[in-house]
């Protein structure tokens, strides 16, 4: 215990810092706490809550009516010539639900600390002892277990009105290759963050950025109908070797459009866009705090 | 009269200041829309192996997706405007801390409420005509000036539709404050049952009623009549009887929320909690 001149005394708290498992365990704690936060402020809103598990269903049920429009049925002898196999609703759905998790990281994850600042709680949140990240790591723990109660209902919906086609025994490999592309992902999500606090109109970054990964992943087809151009700027984001190394383990005679190892690509994109990351979202944090703009939006 | 004018004058000169004093967000609104319906043209690409689809054509009438996809998500860029726009308007004024003003002022809010959607579709035909041009430069959509006409009057008609609606989702706003919500739900029944990306035809039938409820379902089936298989406005005329009585529907339910929200705002003392 402390003591001031005039007699009051200050209880002082024992900060751990530097990389020790004490600092790494308190790391995990304000993790734990912020993804807590986050549902609880999900759960306070039950209709919106409902809403947003609702949402990955509602998007790509058009894209599945859309595509039994066009070929008067669910197979398509096009796509078979593509890749090898012409189910359409198997391909989309398996497609469509990596897409919600672009939205995770592009988001939810990109926006963690812009709702801090409109909540008017960002301040507080800077001057804790805890690591900046930790906070959108928070964020990135709720959004992903959030995404993939959606993505239940999708599937489970999705099965019971149009059925799908799926290799059980290559779930566990593909689930592998899901969590080297969510690393990737939350290295692009901490990077929206950055950039959220730095730009008035962040939105638009994430927005723009939402729409030209999707455009660039074969998320509702394949990646030979994208122009040359397009298909090697696709090697750049995480989810084009994601989803074709997904399918390849679960899709029945899926030929993967994509030549390599799929595992070591997906480690060097998260080495790199983790690194990336946490490198701008330090050079912003400093910045913004240099020019006291932190409450600024 | 003349006062009233100048309010709605007034609404909308300020709406385009906000407007334009973020050029970048303009520019995205007028640009981006593009991009969310390019994965449905390629994915047409990859599914039928060329432009045309006669399965298509079957239920459409048209066996070109591509003109199709790009008149739906033109159109349906007015029903994101109009809900997230002018139905999230009252919002956005109590978040500014103005609503208590705007609504104490000695005017019928009405005007308010008509120069708010009349600055809404300026900007929103603002977008519409930049996506149109996009679509005539690169994905090869025809425009004639016969058309423009018919294809104007059709767009206003939609337009005083969904500002009915978005006249209720700002009634519920002023009262019950969490807009956005219903502003997603709405966008979500447009979105699976109002024929953007394909004709209704395909939906079960009782699904097919709620797409008959849409000012939008009848635009799109009149715009696209005229522009995609070359009819005559006189051809589309149950289309256009359908939008007049909708809009009629909803424009007069929405005025009558509106007013019978304020009142009831104004009594619980809760206008600008939000």
């Amino acid at each position: 215990m402390g003591n001031t001149g005039k007699g009051h005394k200050i209880r002082e708290t024992k900060c751990p810092t530097g990389f020790n498992w004490t600092n790494i365990k308190a790391e995990f704690r304000a993790i734990w706490e912020s993804n807590i936060k986050a549902w609880k402020l999900d759960l306070a809103y039950p209709v919106s809550f409902v809403r947003q598990c609702m949402h990955p269903l509602i998007f790509l049920l058009p894209f599945i009516i859309y595509g039994l429009v066009l070929i008067g049925g669910r197979y398509s002898e096009h796509l078979e010539q593509l890749i090898g196999t012409g189910d359409i609703v198997t391909f989309l759905f398996t497609g469509y639900m990596i897409m919600g998790f672009i939205g995770t990281a592009v988001w939810a994850m990109g926006f963690s600390i812009r709702r801090e600042q409109w909540f008017g709680t960002l301040e507080s949140i800077y001057v804790t002892p805890t690591n900046r990240l930790s906070l959108v790591l928070g964020m990135a723990l709720h959004s992903t277990l959030h995404q993939s109660m959606g993505t239940a209902i999708q599937f489970a919906a999705t099965y019971l009105m149009f059925g799908l086609t799926l290799k059980i025994g290559g779930l566990l490999p593909a689930l592998g290759i899901f969590a080297l592309m969510m690393l990737a992902l939350y290295g692009f999500g901490i990077l929206v963050s950055a950039l959220s606090l730095v730009l008035k109109e962040g939105w638009i970054v994430a927005e723009g950025l939402h729409s030209i990964m999707m455009i660039l992943s074969p998320v509702v087809y394949p990646l030979v109908v994208l122009p040359t151009i397009a298909q090697q700027a696709s090697a750049m984001f995480p989810t084009a070797p994601a989803l074709v190394g997904m399918r390849a383990l679960i899709l029945e005679n899926y030929r993967p459009e994509l030549i390599g190892n799929v595992f070591l690509h997906l480690f060097a994109l998260d080495l790199a866009w983790i690194l990336f990351g946490i490198f701008i979202f330090h050079l912003t944090d400093i910045y913004v705090r240099k020019r006291g703009s932190l409450e600024k939006y | 009269m003349r006062a009233n004018l100048f309010i709605i004058w007034s609404e909308l000169i300020k709406n385009l200041k906000f407007l334009l004093a973020y050029p970048v967000v303009f520019v995205f609104w007028a640009i981006f829309p593009v991009f969310w319906f390019v994965p449905f043209i390629l994915q047409g690409e990859a599914f039928v192996g060329g432009l045309q689809s006669q399965s298509f054509a079957q239920i459409a009438g048209t066996p070109e997706y591509i003109p199709f996809i790009v008149l739906g998500a033109i159109l349906n860029s007015y029903v994101l405007t109009s809900l997230y726009g002018m139905g999230e308007s009252i919002r956005r004024e109590a978040y500014r801390g103005t609503l208590d003003y705007i609504l104490s002022s000695p005017c019928n809010k009405a005007f308010i409420l008509i120069g708010k959607a009349l600055s809404e579709s300026i900007s929103s035909t603002m977008f519409a005509i930049s996506q149109l041009l996009i679509s005539i430069l690169f994905f090869g959509l025809e425009m004639t000036l016969g058309i423009i006409m018919p294809v104007i009057l059709i767009i206003i008609l939609l337009i005083l539709g969904l500002y009915g609606i978005a006249l209720v989702l700002a009634a519920v706003s002023l009262r019950y404050k969490q807009a956005h919500d219903m502003a997603h739900t709405l966008e979500y029944v447009f979105y699976l049952f109002a024929p953007v990306r394909y004709p209704i035809e395909i939906l079960p039938i009782w699904l097919q009623i709620i797409g008959k409820l849409l000012p939008l379902t009848y635009a799109l089936i009149a715009v696209r009549s005229i522009m995609l298989l070359k009819e005559s406005i006189s051809f589309v005329y149950m289309e256009i009887l359908a939008l007049l009585i909708i809009d009629a529907i909803v424009i007069l339910i929405g005025f009558y929320l509106f007013n019978w929200m304020e009142k009831r705002t104004k009594t619980s003392g809760t206008i600008s909690h939000y």
